[in-house]
C-alpha cells in the first residue's frame, strides 16, 4: 500500500470526534476599521520601517521617485504608466524592464524596483503584489522597492483583503510590508536582511 | 530529583548577565504582544475563531489533504506523501538527485530540524545552506536552534563577529550588527543566485487552492525560490487551513503573537511552479495521526509554531532552549517531545510552575499548561515518576489526612527559620536552590482564627 492510503487510513482510523466548521462572519464584521484609512496606512507604513507618500493631482511621479531615490542608477520597472487622479503619466524613470534579463541572478545590483500593489492593508500596512513579470525576483532582489498603490485599494484589515486578492496567471502573489529585516543577531533590528533594504509605497 | 533540564538549566545560570539578557529580552517581546493584542478589540474572538477553525482542519485532515492535492495537481505542482522523517528526507533526495542537484539554498524549516534533513542529505554530498540569518550562523557554528522562531537567542554578537571574520571575511573586532547582516546578506546573496534547487517549510496550505503560505521578515523563502527553478515546499499536515477566509484569521495573529509585529514583512503564496519550473510539495506525517487519537493531547496539533508560549515562559526565560532534551523548547516542546517519545523526552515535563501565561497567550488556544499536568499524573504509569518527589507527597498525604499530625507541623514550622543556613540550604533540599526559602508565619491561620484574630 502506498504511503498515501497509508497516511489517509491512519487519520481516518484515529480522528476522534469531527468538529463544525465555524462562522467567521460576525468576526469580520466586528474586526478593526479605520475612519481615514489613508492617514492610518501611512502610520503603519513609518511602523513598519517604510514610508507611504500621498501623491496628489497634478504631482509628478518621476520627480518623486528620483528625489526618493537620487542616487539609483540601475531602475526596474515593468509600469509603462501611473494613473494618478485620473490622468495617466508615463513612467520615464525606469531604466529596464525586469524581464529583460535572461537568469534572475542579473537583476543583482539592481538599484529600485517600481511594481504594481493591488490591495493595501491599514491594520498593518502590506501590500499585496501578484506577481505580473515572469522574473519575481526584482520584488526581492533590488535595493529598494517602489509600490504604487491606487488609495481607493486600500482595505482596513486582512479579512477585508482575502476577498480580494488572487494569485494570477504566475500563480504567486505577496504580501509585502515594508523593508526586509531581521533581529538574529541579539535581538537589534536591522533593515535589508535580503530583500529590499528600503520600501516607499505611493498613494496614487 | 535532578531531570536532565535542571542539570542543563544549572549550566545555563552559571552566565548570570547572560540569564539576565536572555530573560529580559524575551520578556520584551512578550510585551509587545501584549500591546498588538491590545489594538485589536477582537482579539479574543479572533483566539477563539483560529482554535476553531484549527479544530476543524485537524479532525478533517482526511478529506482536506485529498481537496488540497487536488488542487496543487491542478496548478501543475507534485504532490508527495511522507509517513516518516526517513520517507521525508529520500523523497527531498531523490528530487535534488534527478536534477543533479549540488548546491541547495533553505528556509527555515522546523519540520526540516524534526526529521534531521540537513545531516541525512549532507552525508550524501549536497552542500545545505540555511538563509534565514540566525540559522546560517548555527549551521556555520555547528549548533542546534534554542527558540523556535528567534533560533540564535543564545547567541552573543561577539560570538557571530569572531565567526563572520572567519566565514565571511568581516574585519576582526566589528560586532556591530548592522554591519554584521549585511556582511551575511552580501555572503549569502551568491549563495542564492549559484543555487540549483530551493526549499522552503510552509505555514499554512490552504485545500481550496492547493497553495502553500511562507511567512518571513526577511525574504529568504522568496530570494531562494526565486532564484532556482526547481522547488521543495514541505509541510507537516496539521499546517492544512480550508480556505484563504481562514489565512484571514491566522496571519493577523501569527506574527503578532509571536514577535510583537502587525505582520510578518512577506506574507508568500506559492500556488503555481515558476514557467519552465517544478514545483514539489511534500505532506509530511510523521507522527501526527497519531496524536488524532489522544483526546488529552490533540490539540497541540492546532499548533502555529508562533514561539509566544516560549516568550511568556518564566522557566523558558530563565533555562534557556539548551535546557530542554527536546528539540523544540518551552511549553509546547514539552508536550511534542511527550508526544514523540515520553521515556525519552520525560525529563522536561518539570521544566514548567504551572502558572498558565503560555496557555493565555497562545492564539490558537492550546491547552498547554492542562496537558503538562496530565502528563505529570503519568509519569507514575511510565515508571518514571521521581522518588523524592514520591516520598514527599506521600508524606503529604498522611499529613493531610492527620488533622493532628497537620496542625502539630504547622506549629513548629517556624523553628526552620531559625536554623543556620547551611542546614536549609543544602543538596539535600532542591527548593532552596536559586531561591530562597520562604518565611514560615510563627502562628498558623487555623491558630490565629481559633483565638479570633482574624477580622
Amino acid at each position: 500500500m502506498s504511503s498515501r492510503e497509508d497516511i489517509l487510513q491512519s487519520i481516518r482510523r484515529n480522528t476522534q470526534v469531527r468538529y463544525e466548521r465555524p462562522d467567521l462572519s460576525s468576526l469580520e464584521k466586528e474586526a478593526v476599521t479605520y475612519p481615514d484609512k489613508v492617514r492610518q496606512f501611512c502610520e503603519m507604513m513609518k511602523l513598519m520601517g517604510g514610508r507611504a507618500i500621498v501623491v496628489e493631482k497634478g504631482d509628478d511621479v518621476n520627480e518623486i521617485v528620483r528625489r526618493q531615490y537620487p542616487d539609483a542608477r540601475r531602475i526596474a520597472s515593468n509600469l509603462k504608466a501611473v494613473v494618478c487622479g485620473g490622468k495617466e503619466q508615463p513612467l520615464t524613470c525606469a531604466t529596464f524592464h525586469p524581464d529583460d534579463v535572461e537568469n534572475p541572478g542579473e537583476l543583482d545590483g539592481t538599484d529600485l524596483a517600481i511594481v504594481d500593489g493591488q490591495v493595501g492593508v491599514c491594520e498593518n500596512g502590506a501590500v499585496w503584489v501578484r506577481q505580473d513579470v515572469e522574473q519575481r525576483a526584482v520584488y526581492f532582489i533590488s535595493e529598494a522597492l517602489v509600490l504604487v498603490l491606487d488609495r481607493k485599494n486600500l482595505v482596513n484589515n486582512m479579512h477585508e483583503a482575502y476577498k480580494r486578492i488572487d494569485t494570477g496567471e504566475y500563480g504567486y502573489g505577496v504580501f509585502i510590508s515594508g523593508p526586509s529585516k531581521t533581529a538574529d543577531i541579539e535581538q537589534a533590528l536591522v533593515m535589508g536582511a535580503h530583500g529590499a533594504r528600503d520600501v516607499t509605497v505611493l498613494l496614487v | 530529583m535532578s531531570t536532565k533540564h535542571s542539570k542543563n538549566a544549572e549550566k545555563f545560570l552559571q552566565n548570570k548577565e547572560m540569564v539576565k539578557w536572555h530573560d529580559q529580552t524575551l520578556w520584551m517581546v512578550r510585551a509587545k504582544r501584549d500591546n498588538m493584542s491590545r489594538e485589536l478589540p477582537e482579539w479574543e474572538h479572533l483566539r477563539d475563531m483560529a482554535s476553531a477553525i484549527k479544530m476543524y482542519s485537524n479532525s478533517h485532515l482526511d478529506l482536506l489533504l485529498q481537496e488540497f492535492e487536488r488542487n496543487a495537481h491542478a496548478n501543475g505542482a507534485h504532490v508527495y506523501w511522507a509517513k516518516d522523517a526517513d520517507e521525508y528526507c529520500s523523497i527531498v533526495y531523490n528530487i535534488l538527485h534527478a536534477h543533479s542537484v549540488k548546491r541547495f539554498i533553505k528556509s527555515k524549516s522546523m519540520l526540516a530540524e524534526e526529521c534531521g534533513l540537513n545531516e541525512y542529505l549532507e552525508e550524501k554530498g549536497v552542500e545545505v545552506v540555511e538563509s534565514d540569518l540566525g540559522e546560517r550562523i548555527l549551521q556555520l557554528m555547528h549548533k542546534k536552534p534554542s527558540h523556535i522562531v528567534m533560533p540564535a537567542i543564545h547567541i552573543k554578537k561577539e560570538e557571530i563577529g569572531e565567526l563572520f571574520v572567519k566565514e565571511m571575511g568581516t574585519e576582526p573586532g566589528n560586532n556591530d550588527q548592522t554591519y554584521l547582516t549585511h556582511a551575511a546578506r552580501r555572503n549569502l546573496r551568491r549563495k542564492f543566485i549559484e543555487a540549483e534547487a530551493a526549499m522552503t517549510g510552509a505555514n499554512f496550505a490552504v485545500a481550496s487552492t492547493g497553495e502553500c503560505v511562507v511567512c518571513t521578515n526577511e525574504g529568504n523563502a522568496d530570494m531562494g525560490t526565486s532564484q532556482p527553478k526547481l522547488q521543495i515546499t514541505a509541510f507537516g499536515m496539521e499546517k492544512i487551513v480550508p480556505d484563504r477566509e481562514s489565512l484571514g484569521v491566522f496571519t493577523r495573529l501569527l506574527a503578532r503573537s509571536g514577535t510583537g509585529q502587525p505582520i510578518t514583512t512577506y506574507t508568500s503564496h506559492y500556488r503555481k511552479p515558476r514557467k519552465g519550473g517544478e514545483l514539489h510539495i511534500i505532506i509530511v506525517d510523521n507522527g501526527r495521526s497519531r496524536i488524532l487519537a489522544d483526546k488529552d493531547h490533540v490539540m497541540t496539533l492546532n499548533c502555529l509554531r508562533c514561539g509566544a508560549c516560549m516568550n511568556t515562559c518564566p522557566v523558558y526565560r530563565r533555562s534557556g532552549g539548551y535546557s530542554y532534551t527536546y528539540f523544540i523548547p518551552g511549553p509546547i516542546g514539552i508536550n511534542l517531545g511527550m508526544l514523540k517519545a515520553s521515556l525519552h523526552y520525560f525529563d522536561n515535563v518539570s521544566a514548567c510552575s504551572l502558572c498558565y501565561s503560555c496557555q493565555n497567550v497562545c492564539p490558537v488556544k492550546v491547552d498547554l499548561a492542562d496537558q503538562i499536568y496530565r502528563w505529570r499524573q503519568k509519569l507514575d504509569g511510565l515508571s518514571v515518576a521521581s522518588s523524592s518527589k514520591k516520598i514527599i507527597s506521600g508524606g503529604m498525604k498522611t499529613l493531610m489526612e492527620h488533622p493532628h499530625l497537620f496542625n502539630f507541623a504547622l506549629r513548629n514550622a517556624s523553628l526552620v527559620n531559625g536554623l543556620p543556613g547551611w542546614m536549609v540550604y543544602n543538596g539535600l533540599n532542591d527548593w532552596g536552590k536559586e531561591h530562597d526559602m520562604p518565611k514560615f508565619a510563627k502562628e498558623s491561620f487555623n491558630e490565629m482564627w481559633k483565638k479570633n484574630k482574624v477580622k
